[in-house]
């Protein structure tokens, strides 16, 4: 009996100007039930002005590898044409991060939109594509109000940040910076 | 006959190409070709990864009551919960392979899985937070920067995260120290105490020496590991003992030593019984630990009973 909940992968936005980045999944009932676990798991530091959830399911997902043996499109209807995001792995660096969500496309099928997106998108060349409905993705929402209610919290909790304690060295050439006498 | 060949020439074909994958620095992602062992392998590292996370809560959680000011409060409770969202984002990785949570929890709260030897020493005075915080999490954070380093994709990039907030618990914990190490005789007193209680638990806790840990070289080969035990060792003595003698503090290895010859630390022996007494089950707080574990999960039977109720309605929807 298969007793887990669907998977749902988490996009986060860190600042206005940053795209949504993939960082990882959750499991959940639903979509509400995936942003509340996402915020929890993902967003305990501030840097976050909003999330998207997509169930893993709907994702046409695609690497180089498989692209070169070509990317076969299905019989389909062209005059239904529906929104997909799309979402691109462009390096093999180091990162907290996967995928980058780098535009959306018009297309009839995920094939025809990947398709799409390999000639709107061509630099930097595509490790992997991540190809989601655009119905299909569910946001935290733009609204300011929630926005601050989710992600304000851990903004004013800067001793969450190593930063914060400046450079703590015991070597006579450390300055120590240490706000604590209290003890 | 032929059938078996072939798979095995299939097999090794395949192998081959994930090698090859792993030696041009690529990261195997959830969904692509990998051999069984190298799957198997991670789901054991990573999940053993988060109950170690989930057990770190215990020692330290234990003083949040008794916290000296407002400030260390605040800080040892984010602390504790980080470690609760390490072990979050663990599970989720060793999810993507196949392994589900109620297989990990079981073999956690059974006793079959292991996690870090270090949680099963208690934590004897305030002044022990400070030192988990410097040596625990300064012995974790080697480890999982090389971890950040690994072959599969999404263990790797947990790790890049859980780096990046380690680095918060090393620090808070290292400030504290050499606040205390400064302060009254008492405080020193105290520091110097934990620190003879911590320094040798923590160089057991990077693992058995290279001589003795049959699986490194598989391990090394498939990326899983970039370094070896004795080398991340090497790394965390390098880094902790100066600053811990500058500080004026004593370490409690008579044999300790840094070797201008061949620019390495030497140590005194490693008490590798207590090592692999500790391991199965046998340290001086494995039963009150696990209990406590098992106690929370029955404390939070009410909470999966709820969402379970809430799941059934919104999947029949
Ligand atoms: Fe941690
Ligand atoms: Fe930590």
């Amino acid at each position: 009996m298969d007793t887990q909940w669907p998977r749902w992968e988490v996009f986060k936005k860190d600042t206005a100007k940053k795209p949504y980045q993939a960082v990882g999944s959750v499991h959940a009932a639903d979509a509400d039930h995936a942003l509340l676990n996402a915020r929890n798991v993902f967003v305990r530091r501030p840097q976050a002005v909003s999330l998207w959830v997509a169930p893993a399911a709907v994702i046409f997902s695609r690497t180089a590898e498989q692209l070169e043996q070509g990317n076969p499109l299905p019989d389909v209807d062209q005059s239904v044409q529906q929104t997909y995001q799309i979402f691109r792995k462009a390096t093999h660096r180091r990162s907290m991060t996967f995928m980058d969500h780098i535009g959306q496309v018009e297309a009839p099928s995920p094939a025809h939109a990947l398709q799409a997106a390999i000639a709107q998108f061509p630099d930097p060349p595509a490790l992997a594509w991540w190809i989601i409905p655009a119905d299909q993705i569910i946001s935290s929402g733009e609204d300011r109000e929630m926005a601050a209610a989710w992600f304000d919290p851990a903004k004013t909790k800067t001793y969450k940040h190593q930063s914060a304690y400046g450079f703590v060295s015991a070597r006579p050439q450390g300055r120590r910076r240490s706000g604590a006498k209290d003890e | 006959m032929t059938k078996i060949n072939e798979m095995t020439m299939n097999d090794e074909k395949q192998t081959a190409e994930f090698e090859a994958r792993i030696a041009r620095g690529e990261k195997i992602e959830a969904g692509d070709w990998m051999p069984e062992a190298y799957r198997k392998q991670l789901i054991r590292m990573i999940s053993q990864h988060a109950h170690s996370e989930y057990i770190g809560m215990l020692p330290e959680g234990k003083w949040i009551p008794h916290a000296p000011s407002l400030r260390r409060k605040m800080i040892l409770i984010a602390k504790v919960q980080d470690e609760a969202g390490h072990g979050q984002y663990l599970y989720h990785a060793a999810e993507t392979l196949g392994a589900t949570r109620e297989e990990m929890m079981d073999a956690f709260l059974t006793g079959k899985a292991k996690y870090s030897s270090i949680f099963n020493y208690p934590s004897d005075t305030w002044a022990d937070v400070g030192m988990i915080g410097w040596l625990v999490d300064g012995a974790a954070i080697r480890n999982q920067t090389m971890l950040a380093q690994c072959s599969y994709g999404p263990y790797s990039r947990a790790m890049v995260r859980i780096c990046a907030e380690e680095t918060f618990h090393h620090k808070q914990g290292k400030e504290m120290v050499l606040l205390y190490a400064h302060g009254t005789p008492k405080q020193r007193e105290m520091v110097q105490d934990a620190l003879n209680r911590y320094w040798w638990p923590s160089l057991m806790m990077l693992g058995p020496h290279d001589a003795d840990s049959p699986n490194t070289p598989q391990l090394v080969r498939w990326g899983i590991k970039t370094k070896t035990n004795d080398e991340v060792r090497q790394e965390f003595i390098a880094e902790t003992a100066p600053e811990l003698l500058a500080a004026g503090l004593t370490i409690p290895d008579p044999e300790l030593h840094f070797d201008e010859e061949s620019g390495q630390w030497i140590h005194g022996p490693i008490d590798w019984d207590e090592f692999w007494q500790v391991v199965r089950g046998n340290g001086p707080c494995n039963a009150e630990r696990l209990g406590a574990r098992r106690q929370a999960h029955e404390d939070g039977a009410w909470v999966r009973e709820a969402l379970n109720g809430y799941a059934q309605k919104a999947l029949s929807t």
